[in-house]
């Protein structure tokens, strides 16, 4: 198994870099002129040619790209990302900044999510086609659909504007992080909670579990001990890949409730074409991704005892 | 060969109706049949597939797979008391304790994310009283007296490191760990080769000369029949077709179903030139009622009251075993009289 | 499939139909301002009322729906066939093109489609592509980040029907290669990858919604929910509605989408029969019985 395991980690280095690769080769393709835009950052409308020219030698924007992205990936393993071209500041500053503020989003959403999903899960199963389960199925298909922004508009029309509860914007506190987190583990919780029942449902109907039943367990002991431990991979592997996909809603969280994490950042290197600052943070993503679903993988592999004890004899 | 206890049987079901139903499907798997097996007695209950031998069998204990809505009519009585009224956490508790039950494929009735070992034990402690230490001691000598080698480097091991005939040695001695009173085992050799089948078939004879459990074998297989069950019940749609002791069923049956699945069994041992005879017909959809008689569509001596009049089962022969026959017809044919 | 509710396809199926005559059911043009009229609540002359600079919402939400109908269909479409062919060119070709082909396909799913969509929406901001309409721009990155998906699945569906015993027999018969894929193999691609962009269907119309969200989708004034929703946030304490009405919409239509596609995923699980269902069979069974006594009586 370990040679598995090296393998995994191989091929996630070597997806990392491809990823990488081609993000920067759009990056950099795109824009048509980065030294033009620095010499105008710079100097207003007076840049003249001269002085994009000598922009473009000093930042090596006229080696080829292979080189280019060398010389950028050289940088990035020692931790420099180059400089904002929007804020200006080193991009390994606004990530010092900003990725606190991200991961905590993340972090608090994983835990709601993964809470909320086996609470409600298993208590469907439970109920098993009563009414508990029928509403917690509608619950979890609405949950599933709202978008994330709107769910988050409600939740402070609900509780800021009409309640006062909490405030709209900011985080000040344990309680104003409550409406960004719900908002983040909304969709994950809802999901997850649909591959808890439904793989409950789907493994109870199985012998062992009648074998269970004979075992002289009542209900909840064989939903419990039995059952739950058969759909630890496939929610293991539904929850790494709900965890990346997070972060999109830690971009339209920390955008609605005005957070600085890197997710705002992201949105403000796009619309301000900010390129460095955007393959510095798509660099980000990609290692996250490629690292979680690493992680993943890999517990997956620890967690089925058919791969951890190969069959003998 | 078969003792009756003088306390009677220690599990007996009587006119027992159960409908099944999924969204697609409505089935009357059992038509008012029922059985009873006495301690230290092994009760073979023989049909076809889908003729309701489990569902009779296991249907009054809850142990039907989820996903099928069951109705079920009839008195059930485990030593003595109603099962069908009991509440359900006292149905747990005789299932687990009173009840062993053997599934077909060890394979897929243990749970491959669960050790072997720990789930005897836990039996072993939850009905048997023993601490966690001589409940482990118990899971390892049952792992051996099931004749499974290395039963203590085998207790930490998970089903999938297990071949089939060990899976279901497994089986039995978890069946085994509460010390039940009554041993099900359904269909125990199907899965299994056939030199692996007679093993297991040794073992569940062993085991029930040494404990007195009573057993309850459902089968397919006559020759497991011949060689296990001192009683034996014939099901067929649902309906017991004919019920007594081995020896009057095996060599003397009356029902023409049981005449006509003997004589298609292959018997290497006989001279007889005419080799097997089936069975003419598939059985019926069991999702239609129909009154009378099951197997008159297949039958030979059918007769025009066969499909309207339901035959009763009524005992024949004076032996110490009642024997039952389910058919009036073979019953005038043959010039047998009822002892009723 | 037998025992569906149909009922739950409404919502979707009245998204289609109000998208295809959108222009036929809007009482008014959804870009016509009117600032005698601001942020109104429902009326007779405006049954939903009117946005901030005098739009009406009614007709906001109907023309929302025909913009995220058509981006959606444009997109799917493009995705699909994208998807389809590379996938199961890979599939069916073997060897190192193959390989090379699943590489790329990995690399364009290393990343959740939606942050590929906006990294895309950010390259695309460049000025080599100011050629192109903000519209295109946010279809051509939605289709770049959705096509992924698609070939993968295209691809295992090739890989397993060509180990299938009939296709060898049919080569031996000497049927070509196109005959053999079009004839026998793509209709079980085709059957798998619809049935998945089905339910699909229902996330794109959210990550369109999204991106414009963001304010990197759709602009104005062309109408659409997300973006009706985002510049209705400035007015959420005067008149919610402005933010309630789309976020509904766009719920609804999600949500029909994604029972669509649970209706097939769920097929193959064994539902949970209990309580009202037993009952209803046994009333049933009962009356059958107590008929057939009547009869024989």
């Amino acid at each position: 198994m370990q040679r598995m395991f090296m393998r995994r980690v191989g091929l996630a280095l070597l997806l990392m870099l491809a990823a990488t690769a081609l993000t920067f080769w759009l990056v950099t393709a795109a824009p048509g002129n980065v030294a033009a835009l620095i010499a105008e950052r710079a100097a207003g409308a007076g840049a003249d040619g001269e002085m994009i020219a000598k922009i473009a030698d000093d930042l090596g924007l006229n080696d080829p790209l292979p080189v280019r992205y060398a010389r950028w990936l050289g940088d990035a393993l020692t931790g420099d990302f180059g400089v904002s071209l929007r804020t200006g500041k080193p991009m390994a500053e606004e990530f010092a900044e900003r990725i606190p503020m991200t991961l905590a989003l993340l972090a608090g959403g994983g835990v709601l999510a993964l809470v909320l999903s086996l609470a409600m899960g298993i208590a469907g199963a439970a109920s098993n086609g009563g009414i508990v389960d029928r509403v917690l199925h509608g619950l979890a298909l609405v949950g599933a659909s709202t978008p994330n922004f709107f769910f988050a508009a409600m939740l402070v029309i609900v509780f800021s504007v009409w309640l006062g509860m909490v405030p709209t914007f900011g985080v000040a506190g344990l309680t104003s992080w409550l409406l960004p987190w719900i908002t983040i583990a909304l969709f994950p919780a809802s999901v997850l909670a649909r591959v808890v029942r439904v793989n409950m449902q789907d493994t109870m109907s199985r012998p062992f579990a009648t074998t269970g039943f004979a075992k002289g367990l009542t209900r909840s002991a064989v939903l419990l001990r039995e059952a739950l431990p058969n759909i630890a991979i496939p929610y293991m592997t539904t929850f790494g890949a709900q965890f990346t996909l997070m972060i999109i809603g830690a971009i339209v969280v920390e955008r609605v409730f005005g957070l600085n994490g890197v997710g705002a950042f992201f949105i403000e290197a796009i619309r301000f074409r900010d390129f460095i600052g955007m393959q510095a943070i798509l660099t980000l993503f990609v290692v996250f991704f490629v690292s979680i679903n690493l992680l993943v993988d890999l517990l997956a592999m620890l967690a089925d005892p058919r791969l951890r004890r190969p069959r003998k004899a | 060969m078969s003792r009756h206890s003088q306390n009677g049987p220690i599990y007996e079901v009587e006119g027992l109706v159960i409908d099944l139903y999924t969204p697609t499907v409505s089935v009357r798997a059992v038509d008012g049949a029922g059985f009873y097996v006495a301690p230290g007695e092994t009760l073979a209950i023989v049909g076809e597939s889908g003729s309701g031998k489990t569902v009779m069998t296991l249907g009054p204990l809850g142990l039907l797979p989820e996903g099928v809505a069951v109705d079920l009519r009839g008195t059930a009585r485990a030593d003595g008391k109603d099962i069908l009224s009991m509440s359900p956490t006292d149905l747990s508790r005789l299932r687990g304790g009173f009840f062993g039950v053997i599934f077909q494929d060890p394979m897929s009735a243990l749970n491959p994310m669960l050790k072997i070992g720990p789930q005897l034990a836990e039996q072993a402690r939850r009905f048997a009283g023993l601490s966690a230490e001589e409940a482990k001691k118990e899971a390892v000598s049952l792992l051996a007296r099931s004749g499974i080698p290395d039963p203590e480097d085998r207790y930490d091991r998970y089903p999938h490191e297990l071949s089939g005939g060990m899976l279901q040695r497994a089986m039995i001695a978890l069946a085994l760990a509460a010390r039940p009173r009554v041993l099900i085992a359904d269909e125990p050799t199907t899965a299994l080769d056939a030199t692996v089948q007679a093993q297991i078939l040794a073992l569940i004879r062993q085991i029930q000369k040494e404990d007195g459990i009573a057993v309850i074998l459902i089968t397919h297989d006559i020759g497991a029949v011949s060689v296990l069950a001192d009683r034996v019940a014939v099901l067929y749609a649902g309906q017991v077709a004919e019920e007594g002791s081995a020896i009057d069923v095996l060599t003397a049956p009356v029902h023409p179903y049981t005449r006509g699945l003997l004589a298609s069994v292959p018997d290497f041992r006989s001279n007889n030139a005419t080799g097997t005879k089936e069975i003419p017909g598939i059985p019926p959809n069991q999702a239609q009622l129909e009154p009378g008689c099951r197997f008159a569509d297949r039958c030979e001596l059918v007769q025009p009251q066969c499909r309207t009049h339901r035959p009763p089962l009524v005992k024949v022969g004076a032996g110490p075993v009642p024997h039952r026959v389910a058919c009036p017809v073979v019953m005038a044919a043959e010039g047998i009289v009822t002892h009723d | 499939m037998k025992n569906w509710p149909w009922a739950i396809l409404a919502p979707a199926v009245i998204f289609v139909l109000i998208g295809i005559f959108s222009p036929w059911i809007m009482t008014h043009d959804p870009a016509a301002q009117d600032y005698g009229a601001l942020l109104q609540g429902p009326s007779g002359a405006h049954w939903l009322g009117t946005d901030y600079l005098g739009r009406d919402m009614f007709s906001r939400i109907i023309g929302g729906a025909r913009t995220s109908l058509v981006a959606m269909a444009f997109v799917l479409m493009a995705a699909l066939a994208i998807g389809v062919v590379i996938g199961s060119f890979a599939g069916y070709v073997g060897g190192k093109t193959e390989l090379v082909l699943i590489s790329v396909i990995d690399i364009a799913l290393a990343l959740p489609s939606l942050v590929i969509a906006l990294a895309l929406m950010g390259v695309f901001a460049g000025e080599n592509f100011s050629w192109m309409s903000d519209y295109w721009k946010m279809i051509v990155a939605l289709t770049l980040a959705w096509w992924a998906n698609y070939a993968r699945m295209s691809r295992a569906v090739v890989v397993a029907e060509l180990q299938q015993p009939y296709i060898e027999a049919a080569r031996v018969m000497g049927a070509s290669h196109i005959w053999i894929f079009t004839r026998h193999i793509l209709p079980h691609v085709l059957g798998l990858v619809v049935v998945y962009a089905s339910a699909d269907a229902g996330a794109l119309v959210l990550a369109i919604a999204t991106l414009s969200f963001l304010g990197l989708g759709v602009a104005p004034p062309t109408p659409e929910w997300g973006q009706m929703l985002v510049d209705g946030m400035s007015y959420i304490e005067e008149n919610p509605a402005l933010v309630i009405i789309p976020g509904l919409a766009l719920t609804a239509v999600v949500v029909s989408f994604n029972l669509l596609g649970e209706a097939f995923a769920l097929q193959k699980v064994p539902r949970a029969v209990r309580g009202r269902f037993l009952a209803r069979k046994k009333a049933a069974r009962a009356a059958e019985e107590a008929a057939r006594k009547e009869v024989e009586a």
